[in-house]
């Protein structure tokens, strides 16, 4: 059973009143702890690809389940919901907010899935123990480094135990031994059970995966298993 | 459901924080809207309290007969002319009267009041033994005089409570003899006490003398009134009885209009309600304009709210907040700078109504309090709403990217 499961996804815009095929025809199914690098040049459409997995955008055409959940015909609230429990999200900018503490950033996906608050300082605190920042926890984003900024930004996306972690270019903004230490949580969470999902187009980072898919003009042209 | 709206007036109340100077600036609009709004009521409730006391004072069962009318809108030529009130017509209207419960007539002048080497200024009045019946307030101690002392032309008098107090403080005044413009009476009673008749006259600072003597002594021609008592029920019946009465007493023909005046309380009442409304009007409308400059003003630091955190809310939305969630908060950011501008608006206005109650008598009601609080979180979601619902309608995508 996949627990993605894209078939026939196209995403087309028009600018200009031409038409622009970001995705064109993309199938793809996930299982569940797999590690997948998807990879391509700028405006091969990972982005988009990469939208439409985290249900923060929907297609244009073409059947997504997640979870058995046909996603391309759920409403705002929905998605929200899916985002919320399902995703975790990091983002190469880390996207922290910046008048709150590490500690509080944890807790608003929480915040959303309404829970109660003493469990809500309880799972943020364990999450950010998992990252090694029990020690941080009342620092604001501007009073830790970038890697710890990253950690913070993982933790929170593991604090509602999603399905999948979607992580888009997530060493780009870092040195190369933060970068590293982020690569190393990922390749924990992996190996306990989590299914992770980098976008990136450094081939060191994508070594860290075990399925690695190219993108070029809105299709996949490589899709390619590595044995480690 | 609870949690994140707590969730959510913790994030307004750090966001209203984090931007103190700008919050209090934007609210200053609020503040001044809140606060006048506020004082307006206090004023007018104020005033609305000193109306009753004093209409109290003269009673809503009361026909007072003169020259002319209280409040009109005849030019003067047209009223000068008209014959002055006599006292023949005391007899003549409970004659012919079957509604007049008690008529007499009052006559008023300034006088100047002794007692040992103390003096006042006063308002004396003349009048007959029925006169306790035609006004509200009763007798403090002693006794009002009779109609033989009046007829008689007895020098005795009733003075008010405030001169009492001034001459005598805590001694009783009874029998003991003033000096009205060097002439001596004896003083046989005391009104209670009164207050102030709209704020201006106090009816505590006043003397009244039979009839008789005031003629006699001060005045043999000056400016007289009839104050006419009818039942209560039948004030309208007693009006026009009254104006038949001194119809025939003044031989008019029916085509000849009306040549003196009767007027009651009910037409200070309307006089008031035009001047209240008049005030009330142009006060709230003020107060509204004031009000909408300061909704403009937290509508656009709304905007530039959300416009800087584009940003945060497509962070938010991606790790799970509905557009519901992301207009809720806004609006409570909105509504809380209202709120707290509010509550400092209303904070101003309950202190100066301190200040103001030394000139001019004023409350602040709870209600009204209740009142402008509840205006300004109405002003908070109004200003708030557009700009949160574009908050709430952002593309997740394109904020994440924004810069």
């Amino acid at each position: 059973m996949s627990l993605i499961s894209l078939k026939s996804i196209y995403k087309i815009y028009s600018v200009g009143g031409e038409e622009v095929r970001a995705l064109d025809g993309i199938d793809l199914n996930i299982s569940g702890n797999e590690y997948l690098a998807i990879m391509g040049p700028s405006g091969s459409g990972k982005s988009t690809l990469m939208n439409i997995v985290g249900c923060l955008d929907t297609p244009t055409s073409g059947v997504y389940e997640f979870e058995e959940e046909m996603v391309q015909d759920m409403d705002d609230s929905q998605l929200a919901s899916i985002r919320n429990r399902k995703i975790g999200f990091v983002f190469q900018t880390f996207n922290l907010l910046p008048k709150s503490t590490a500690q509080h950033n944890v807790e608003i996906p929480l915040v959303y899935a309404n829970i109660p608050k003493n469990d809500r300082k309880n799972m943020a605190s364990m999450a950010l123990k998992s990252v090694g920042l029990s020690d941080r926890k009342h620092h604001r984003p501007n009073e830790l480094s970038g890697g710890q900024r990253q950690r913070v930004a993982i933790a929170r996306a593991l604090v509602n135990n999603p399905s999948i972690i979607l992580a888009d270019e997530p060493t780009g903004n870092l040195d190369s031994k933060s970068g590293n230490e982020i690569m190393e949580i990922l390749d924990t969470l992996h190996k306990k059970g989590n299914t992770v999902i980098l976008v990136t187009h450094e081939d060191e980072i994508a070594k860290h995966a075990h399925r690695i898919i190219r993108l070029f003009d809105g299709k996949i042209i490589e899709d390619l298993k590595q044995n480690y | 459901m609870l949690t994140l709206f707590f969730e959510n007036f913790k994030i307004s109340l750090s966001a209203v924080y984090a931007n103190k100077t700008r919050s209090i600036l934007t609210a200053l609009g609020i503040i001044i809207g809140v606060f006048s709004v506020t004082l307006m009521g206090t004023l007018i409730s104020g005033l609305d309290r000193s109306f009753e006391q004093s209409m109290s004072m003269l009673g809503k069962d009361m026909l007072y007969v003169g020259r002319f009318e209280w409040f009109s809108d005849m030019e003067w030529w047209e009223v000068r002319s008209r014959p002055r009130m006599r006292y023949e017509y005391v007899d003549k209207i409970k004659q012919r009267s079957n509604l007049a419960l008690a008529v007499s007539p009052v006559m008023q002048r300034g006088a100047s009041l002794s007692y040992n080497d103390q003096e006042t200024w006063t308002e004396i009045f003349g009048t007959n033994e029925e006169y306790m019946e035609t006004i509200s307030s009763d007798l403090y101690e002693g006794r009002f005089f009779s109609q033989g002392e009046d007829r008689s032309g007895s020098r005795v008098t009733i003075i008010g409570y405030g001169i009492k107090e001034a001459f005598f403080g805590e001694e009783s005044p009874l029998d003991k003899f003033i000096k009205i413009d060097n002439v001596k009476f004896r003083v046989i009673g005391v009104l209670e006490k009164q207050g102030k008749f709209l704020g201006i006259f106090s009816a505590d600072n006043q003397a009244i003398l039979p009839f008789g003597a005031f003629k006699r002594i001060f005045s043999k021609r000056g400016w007289m009134r009839l104050s006419i008592k009818v039942p209560k029920e039948k004030i309208n019946e007693g009006y026009d009885e009254i104006t038949a009465v001194m119809r025939h007493i003044r031989r008019l023909k029916p085509s000849e209009k009306n040549d003196f005046a009767i007027n009651q309380t009910k037409i200070f009442e309307k006089q008031y309600k035009t001047l209240k409304f008049g005030i009330a009007g142009t006060g709230y409308f003020i107060t509204l304009l004031s009000l909408v400059v300061g909704g403009i003003g937290i509508m656009n630091i709304m905007f530039v709210s959300v416009k800087e955190r584009t940003r945060e809310i497509g962070v938010r939305k991606a790790i799970g907040a509905t557009r519901g969630m992301i207009m809720v908060q806004f609006l409570m950011e909105a509504v809380t700078i209202c709120l707290v501008a509010g509550l400092i608006g209303l904070l101003f206005a309950y202190m100066s109504s301190f200040f103001i109650n030394k000139i001019f008598p004023s409350t602040l009601p709870i209600g009204l309090a209740t009142f402008s609080i509840l205006i300004s979180m109405i002003v908070g979601i109004l200003a708030g709403f557009i700009p949160s619902y574009r908050a709430s309608k952002l593309d997740p995508i394109d904020s994440l990217r924004y810069e």
